[in-house]
């Protein structure tokens, strides 16, 4: 058995990062893995499993196959279902509550901090991943465990950055993409006046503007709570981010405030809006439509980090995504069997480039995953997990800080000020009355 | 209330009876016969059904939100009881709270007001005697019976920021050199989705107000007519007054469901640009479902009460010039 | 057209006014301003209809090709809708949830009302203004407080949620339409009935019911329509992808994280529309003359 394991996990590194297996492949692969894993799945077992709405088309295509081999290999139905990100976690929280639901939920965040008693402990899962492929990332710990243990496996980040026409970049008089918010301002003030727009979500969007509001009072070194979970965001930093964001904002293509999370994809690939801050999903959709004026725009479409502001250090939101097994569930065994089983390097690589750059690892061996060397313009994403705070920044992770972002307050904060609905004293004092009540 | 002593009194006699019978028979059938044909007991067994909906899901849901609004419950846990400490926190503390209650009021106000003047209005010009009457009328109505949501979605596609077909239009004609920032500007965006509201309210009073207008008698428009009367005298004096407990009956529930209108503002914008938008049932779930409040979101949920008391009283006096269904024939 | 219209301008004589009016002033004033409505009113359907055949290339591209009209349909929206996501199923629960409740509101209805209205127990009136007020207390109130309930009954997640809780809005219109109708029906023929030796169960199945058939229908109309249009319930109460109804589905559904896929969501919202459409254009005459009765008391 031991010698089995064994020489199976060499079989499974020798096949290398990314190999793609064939379905057949797939399956016996999975056979063989279900015979050594330690994770036996009890006899019977159906799971069912809630997830994400899918990004990118070939994410869930992966994902798909995933769980056919994992079935066919050990006899677990799973039945999955797709929820829209924002209604994931109500949803947690009333099976949290109840007793009843999914067994497998793989919510966004910090989801699973709001109960963290009711979940299975993944420490085991955890550790066996984190030795076998290079130790995870510090923000996976951050938002993985809960009084030293692992209550959830987070499976991958979400890297959203500024998506922007090389061509227009240029024509502005940037050869390269600044690096400073200082440069971001030029450059936007510059694309303005060329007539080619730039815009960012202002509205609740709850990927978009949380990422980069969010980045946006980070990099000034503003926070809404310090690490003690005191309310710091009325503060001389934050006035200069509020002040930062107007003079942005006033280079802004009407309609920002009224922006859900689709809104500058649409812009973008009409060829309406030439930088804004997204997902790698603009450029992989103009990618996959195989229209020629699409791939023109992905042809002079490329991504950048966020410019470093004041504070000089990268501070970023991107989204986690943390899959959690609850305590109720008959079947932790297969629950944890399926999850240990979809990290692994054969289905866990295939599955990073399905999703084409939108997701990134958390595990640090997936760096060498050919999804970001095969296209350059992918490269910042890879990076995602490493850049992120967690959502609560300098704070702990926990239900409060899930409160305040469900709340858009940072989002809030600058869109009143940014639309003069609030002045600057109005919009960061709001800002601190909704936190404080969070936070008391 | 007479349901709920009836039921008392019911449960009584019930286990009295059933003490009874073992020894004798008699006067269970009684009891029996007593239970068929009396009439409040008739009453009684045919209100049951609806009472106990009604009951379940509508009276102890109310009164349970009402209580909840007191405690800080949160989605996932139970709270504890803090008194008006919710109600203190909205209306003192919490601006988009107070925005939110304000554009409600101008939303309904302005709405309402649009609607009755052009549902009316529609009804005049639809009791013409017109060919196609009926596929008119169809047309007319397919607003209303649309789902909200699915049209909404269409109008949100039609004032999009970029892509309105009616930014389009009127750049091409000249009119405009840049697209209407419609749902991005928060008067813009609260003027829109006003729009939408009337748009889709209209058929509904235009096709009730019809009817009120079919059952006007056509010789009093003739005698008026013969007497010299203008088309604005007769129609203050005759057609107005004589449909005046429709309208009060009509006005009401319009007021009342736009007050309490969630879909419209839900599937359009959110709420936003910055919370221009939310409408009191709106922000509610977005406190209380998704943020997890489950007691702020109640507070703001039993706020509309008193708002709709007093169009209950409206309405009140409404049916007090008709005396409108109450169950006697005078 | 023109010919028609002096016909029954001159013809008509149900109307106190029109045979005063030329045609040239009907034609301002009647069929200007209706003709307009109509076009505002339809537009947005338009629209919808328009999105749900277009191209995708077609949709962002104002310059190149006139979005008013496309001369390339596709029905690619529409096929991917019927076939390849879980539509049928939503539009499937959206009947099944709105028959239900329609059906069940209904029985208590007709219950109700014709206790109300003929058997005149003790606190009848008092029973007729409670229901009344229940139409005055709307589910944007109710949901949250609702939403404890249904998990507390463990309706959560089931059709049943949504077929227990309409009711609550069905069945004070329900009874308040059919109280309308049942005192139209003369007390002569109950009190032979009464004298025959028919119980009241007799009566109102043999006599009132048949004779308020027109009322049943016209309430079941308005209450299916009530059900479809049915959002915050469904939204609240309902999670899986399986169970939601079209309205909640179609909002939620069409959106692949940030790309909203138009043509798929515009087809959603025409198809889910059109059962009802088609029901309205067969009774459209039935629920006017319906609301004609039930306000002419």
């Amino acid at each position: 058995m031991t010698t089995n394991r064994r020489g199976f996990l060499k079989g499974g590194a020798a096949l290398g990062a990314g190999a793609m297996l064939t379905a057949s492949g797939l399956t016996e692969y999975a056979k063989a893995w279900a015979q050594s894993s330690q994770w036996k799945p009890e006899a019977g077992a159906t799971i069912n499993l809630l997830r994400w709405k899918r990004f990118v088309q070939g994410e869930e295509d992966q994902f798909i196959k995933i769980v056919a081999a994992f079935e066919k290999a050990t006899g677990v139905k799973i039945n999955v279902t797709n929820e829209s990100f924002d209604d994931i976690q109500p949803k947690a929280s009333v099976s949290a509550n109840t007793g009843v639901g999914p067994d497998i939920v793989w919510p966004l965040h910090v989801t699973p901090h709001l109960f963290p008693d009711k979940l299975v402990d993944m420490t085991d899962v955890a550790d066996y991943l984190g030795k076998k492929y290079g130790g995870w990332v510090p923000v996976a710990e951050a938002y993985g465990k809960s009084k030293g243990k692992w209550i959830c496996i987070p499976v991958a980040v979400n890297g959203g950055y500024i998506n922007y026409r090389i061509s227009s970049m240029n024509a502005a008089g940037f050869s390269k993409f600044p690096d400073t918010t200082a440069g971001l301002l030029e450059l936007c003030k510059a694309m303005k006046a060329k007539g080619t727009a730039v815009g960012f979500a202002l509205g609740h969007a709850s990927g978009d503007a949380n990422a980069w509001l969010h980045w946006l009072l980070w990099s000034h070194g503003a926070f809404l709570v310090d690490k003690d979970d005191k309310v710091i965001i009325n503060s001389p930093e934050t006035v200069k981010a509020m002040e930062y964001c107007k003079a942005l904002s006033d280079t802004f293509i009407p309609g920002c405030a009224s922006w859900n999370d689709s809104s500058n994809n649409k812009a973008y690939l009409s060829g309406e809006l030439h930088l804004t801050a997204n997902g790698i999903s603009i450029y992989a959709a103009a990618k996959a439509s195989g229209d020629a004026k699409q791939l023109a725009i992905a042809e002079d479409t490329d991504h950048a980090f966020f410019p470093l502001g004041p504070s000089g250090k990268p501070a970023e939101l991107q989204l986690a995504f943390p899959l959690m097994v609850f305590k109720y569930t008959k079947f932790p065994n297969a629950a944890k069997a399926f999850t240990a089983f979809m990290m692994e390097a054969e289905q866990f690589n295939p599955w990073l480039e399905g999703a084409a750059g939108y997701l990134t690892h958390c595990l640090n061996a997936y760096d060498a995953n050919p999804v970001w060397t095969a296209d350059k313009k992918r490269l910042p994403f890879k990076d995602a997990a490493k850049r992120t705070l967690p959502i609560s920044g300098l704070g702990s992770i926990g239900e409060k800080a899930a409160t305040a972002v469900a709340d858009f307050i940072v989002v809030d904060m600058f869109a009143n000020y940014c639309t003069g609905r609030e002045d600057l004293k109005g919009a960061i004092a709001q800002a601190e009355r909704q936190a404080k009540r969070i936070y008391r | 209330m007479d349901d709920f002593t009836l039921f008392s009194i019911g449960s009584g006699t019930m286990t009295a009876t059933a003490t009874l019978s073992k020894d004798r028979i008699e006067p269970r059938y009684s009891a029996w016969e007593r239970l068929k044909s009396n009439r409040d007991w008739l009453g009684f067994w045919f209100m049951m059904p609806a009472a106990a909906i009604l009951l379940l899901f509508l009276a102890y849901p109310l009164t349970k939100g009402v209580w909840m609004s007191l405690t800080d419950v949160k989605i996932g846990r139970p709270g504890v009881f803090v008194g008006l400490e919710n109600y203190e926190e909205l209306i003192f503390f919490d601006k988009t709270f107070l925005y939110s209650t304000g554009f409600t009021i101008i939303y309904t106000a302005i709405a309402s007001a649009a609607k009755f003047v052009l549902g009316l209005y529609l009804a005049l010009l639809l009791n013409n005697n017109l060919p196609f009457k009926s596929l008119i009328r169809s047309i007319v109505l397919i607003p209303f019976i649309v789902p909200t949501v699915l049209s909404a979605i269409a109008f949100w596609w039609i004032f999009d920021s970029q892509f309105s077909i009616i930014s389009w239009a009127l750049r091409k004609w000249g009119v405009i050199d840049h697209n209407i920032n419609f749902l991005g500007d928060p008067i813009l965006a609260q003027a829109t989705v006003i729009f939408c509201n009337i748009w889709r309210g209209i058929p509904f009073i235009a096709i009730t107000l019809l009817a009120g207008l079919q059952t006007v008698s056509p010789s009093l428009y003739e005698a008026a007519t013969l007497d010299g009367a203008t088309k604005w005298q007769i129609f203050r004096h005759i057609t107005y007054p004589l449909l005046t407990p429709i309208i009060a009956v009509v006005m009401t529930f319009s007021v009342l469901f736009t007050f309490t209108d969630f879909q419209l503002i839900w599937a359009m914008t959110r709420g936003g640009p910055v919370n221009a938008t939310h409408l009191m049932a709106t922000y509610s779930y977005q406190k209380g479902i998704l943020g997890g409040q489950l007691g702020e979101g109640a507070a703001i949920a039993t706020a509309m009460v008193p708002f709709l008391l007093a169009a209950i009283m409206v309405s009140w006096f409404g049916l007090q010039q008709r005396k409108w269904q109450q169950g006697s024939k005078e | 057209m023109s010919a028609d219209m002096t016909k029954t301008a001159t013809d008509d004589n149900s109307d106190g006014m029109s045979y005063l009016e030329t045609t040239r002033t009907k034609l301002v004033t009647i069929w200007l301003p209706l003709a307009l409505i109509c076009f505002v009113l339809l537009f947005p359907f338009y629209w919808m209809a328009l999105t749900a055949i277009k191209p995708d290339h077609q949709l962002l591209d104002f310059e190149t090709y006139n979005p008013l009209w496309t001369w390339e349909p596709t029905f690619k929206h529409i096929q991917k809708l019927l076939f390849e996501s879980n539509y049928p199923r939503w539009l499937w629960n959206t009947m099944y949830v709105a028959f239900a409740a329609t059906f069940l509101s209904l029985i208590c209805s007709v219950l109700a009302a014709y206790a109300i209205v003929r058997l005149r127990f003790r606190g009848a009136e008092v029973a007729g203004g409670l229901i009344f007020l229940a139409y005055l207390v709307p589910p944007s109130i109710l949901f949250i407080p609702l939403s404890t309930v249904i998990v507390a009954y463990g309706l959560f997640d089931s059709p049943l949620a949504l077929i227990l809780t309409y009711p609550t809005i069905l069945i004070p219109f329900c009874t308040w339409l059919l109280m309308g109708y049942f005192k139209t029906i003369p007390f002569e023929l109950e009190e032979c009935a009464l004298i025959d030796g028919a119980t009241r169960w007799q009566i109102l199945t043999r006599i009132i019911l048949p004779l308020a058939v027109p009322g049943l229908i016209s309430a079941s109309i308005f209450a299916l329509t009530l059900c479809w249009n049915e959002f915050i319930y469904a939204l609240t109460f309902i999670s899986s992808v399986p169970n939601k109804t079209v309205p909640v589905a179609v909002v939620n559904e069409f959106v692949d994280g940030d790309i909203f896929r138009w043509g798929s969501l515009m087809a959603g919202a025409l198809v889910g529309s059109l059962p009802l459409v088609i029901l309205y254009s067969f009774f459209v005459e039935y629920y006017v003359s319906a609301m004609t009765g039930a306000v002419k008391e």
